[in-house]
């Protein structure tokens, strides 16, 4: 049986440790192979219960009753459960009133699912930058890009920090567009006491397996302020054809795990902060900025590196996040670029062929821009000066890893002669000028 | 399938811990492939998770798009609609169609082999919702650049569900516009492929049944 006790548990760190030669130089790694595999989703016998009871409702009920817990944690008006990530964002659109050859505007930087949503909705995605700080939609870019036909922003909470939902609020209002909420990072991230998913007008939210807060397999849920938009969502549904239902079988499952999120949103709240602190520490790298009022829900862990505070700010900062990538993966942590070029610069958005043809990117000539990587100045440095921390944070890893984690970070940062030496005998190129990649 | 048996699957399912279709480990989305191919003849299947995915993936993987048209023999009103929302247009039926479309329910699912037989399209759409767990469904194709139009539509352009972080594609064509995710949860393939191995095994019986000769009084004599 899968618990969130491993099979093989980390020893508690050495001191020593930190002392060792690089793992990358022949030095011991911080966690050894061997000891490197996180379990997630973890599953326990209750969900395994759980899963059997389900058999004695009908499918329908399982997955009303799933949609309705969940909504009632959100604190959302209405709940429309989905198939998937994608299918939830679309019917928020829907829901939220865009019509085909709208523009809603997105971030440069999230997942590819955002964008397609709006093709999906038979709408025209407009790409601006992200904020400096947060990573999240910068609303001044945001209010620089709207037009007579836009409908809807589009904001991401990228990693699992809420974005500037009372700027981006603001700035619907005045526009009299709607606010839609790309909340798949999000699980249980808040502003004030609010949840993500019940800050907007509409909202989409993943809830694939590799989530803070999985369903068994895949899955997404729709929320809704309004009636009004909830009703818009099901009769688009219906009038199309479209089958977007979720499984009983998924449900079953996320009913289940939504019994223990608080727990691990605790446990992942720890984790962050124990990580924080030691990041802090090393000067070379400091932890997601959090601002005041707002919750992070840490799905994504997006480490900042600093090079001038162990003097390498001579050489290229993407050269120096190349070198100290290799280095964390040589001791056991498996930090990873996720994404490496803004979305519209991916192929969909590039040949925007869409439903074929050109539609929907048609029906709307003068929103169409040919993007290149440089119009996105702020993704771009952030892909150039982070890493990512993905599964390997989410709940529930043990308080022994995140430990060693921080371990790994301390040891490579005290070593800026190491990366530097990695930087001139390698030639690294900035990562936008590699295949664009998803994770 | 009984209740036990749903249970006995899932429970072996859960106690793999991998419930995620892009797990590298995932066993049951590809045991589900193998099973579909060998029923239908096929050499590709895509796993879809509904019927409509698998509609939008047989007409994307042929490449047919917004603004085309298709033979199709009297869709119903859903697919009608459905196919409207794409920007297909259906065109008078004098073949051959885009693609076949065969729905399984507990009644026929034993029947797929035979089914499949007569399907003639380059795409053959097979709904498993009927089964009972779920919106589910398959494309059956023996074109491997269908598949893998189709692969990449339901999965953000991956080349297959172990590569779906990586954009890099050789072959720009099959990378298509709108992309979703059109995936099926490993838990609900393999309740799907219990219900079909079943309903063969259940099949083979009743027919072994019929065949036995009939019990003569000797036979029943001690």
């Amino acid at each position: 049986m899968i618990t969130d006790f491993p099979n093989s548990p980390l020893p508690l760190p050495n001191p020593a440790d930190l002392d060792d030669e690089l793992a990358a130089l022949g030095g011991a790694e911080i966690i050894p192979k061997a000891m490197r595999r996180t379990l997630f989703p973890v599953i326990t016998k209750e969900d395994v219960f759980n899963l059997m009871l389900a058999q004695r409702q009908t499918p329908e009920k399982v997955v009303a009753d799933f949609a309705e817990a969940y909504r009632a944690y959100v604190g959302a008006g209405f709940a429309l459960p989905t198939a998937s990530g994608t299918s939830s964002l679309h019917m928020a659109l829907v829901g939220a009133g865009v019509r085909p050859g709208d523009e809603v505007i997105v971030p440069a930087f999230t997942f590819i699912a955002t964008a397609q949503a709006v093709v999906a909705a038979h709408a025209i995605p407009v790409f601006v930058d992200v904020d400096p700080v947060t990573y999240c939609m910068d609303p001044a870019a945001a209010a620089a890009a709207v037009t007579e036909r836009t409908r809807a922003l589009m904001p991401v909470h990228v990693h699992g920090l809420p974005a500037d939902v009372p700027a981006l609020r603001a700035l619907a209002d005045r526009h009299g567009i709607a606010l839609v909420e790309d909340a798949s990072h999000a699980h249980s991230a808040k502003i004030g006491d609010r949840v993500a998913g019940s800050l907007g007008d509409a909202a989409g939210q993943s809830l694939m397996a590799d989530k803070n807060f999985p369903l068994g397999g895949e899955g997404g849920i729709a929320f809704f302020a309004q009636e009004e938009s909830y009703e818009r969502a099901v009769s688009y549904l219906a009038r199309h054809g479209i089958d977007y239902g979720m499984s009983w079988v998924a449900a079953a499952f996320g009913s289940s795990q939504l019994k223990r999120l608080p727990y691990y949103d605790e446990i992942r709240a720890r984790n962050a902060a124990l990580l924080g602190e030691a990041l802090r520490g090393t000067g070379l790298f400091t932890p997601p900025h959090v601002p005041a009022g707002h919750v992070h829900a840490y799905n994504m862990y997006r480490i900042t590196l600093h090079p001038e505070a162990v003097g390498l700010d001579d050489l290229p900062v993407y050269a120096v996040k190349e070198a100290v990538h290799e280095l964390l993966v040589a001791e056991g942590v498996p930090a990873r670029e996720w994404q490496n070029t803004p979305i519209p610069c991916h192929l969909p958005f590039q040949h925007r062929d869409g439903f074929g043809n050109g539609y929907p990117f048609s029906l709307n000539p003068g929103a169409v821009r040919d993007h290149r990587p440089e119009d996105f100045p702020v993704t771009l440095g952030m892909l150039d000066s982070t890493l990512v921390l993905c599964r390997e944070l989410r709940s529930p890893v043990e308080y022994e890893r995140i430990l060693r984690y921080a371990d790994a970070f301390r040891k490579v940062a005290r070593r800026p002669d190491a990366i530097r030496k990695l930087v001139e005998d390698r030639e690294y190129v900035r990562p936008y000028e590699k295949a664009a990649r998803l994770g | 399938m009984e209740l036990f048996d749903t249970a006995t699957v899932l429970t072996r399912v859960l106690t793999s811990g991998v419930v995620m279709s892009i797990e590298k480990s995932d066993r049951e989305l590809p045991g589900l492939e193998r099973l579909l191919t060998k029923k239908t003849r096929r050499s590709k299947a895509v796993l879809l998770n509904s019927r409509t995915g698998a509609i939008h993936a047989a007409l994307a993987g042929q490449g047919i798009g917004h603004g085309d048209s298709v033979a199709l023999a009297e869709p119903d009103a859903e697919t009608a609609a459905f196919l409207a929302w794409l920007g297909v247009h259906v065109t008078a039926y004098d073949g051959p169609a885009a693609y076949d479309h065969i729905a399984l329910d507990p009644a026929n699912a034993d029947r797929l082999g035979e089914l499949a037989a007569g399907a003639t399209a380059p795409a053959l759409v097979v709904d498993l919702t009927g089964l009972g767990f779920g919106p589910a469904a398959a494309v059956l194709t023996d074109d491997p650049r269908l598949w893998a139009r189709a692969e990449r539509l339901k999965i953000f352009g991956a080349y297959d569900l172990r590569t779906m972080w990586t954009q890099e594609e050789a072959d720009a064509d099959l990378v298509p516009g709108v992309q979703f995710n059109y995936r099926l949860s490993p838990l609900v393939a393999a309740c799907v492929r219990m219900a079909l191995t079943q309903a063969q095994t259940q099949a083979a019986q009743t027919q072994a049944a019929q065949h036995r000769p009939a019990v003569t009084s000797g036979a029943t004599q001690s």
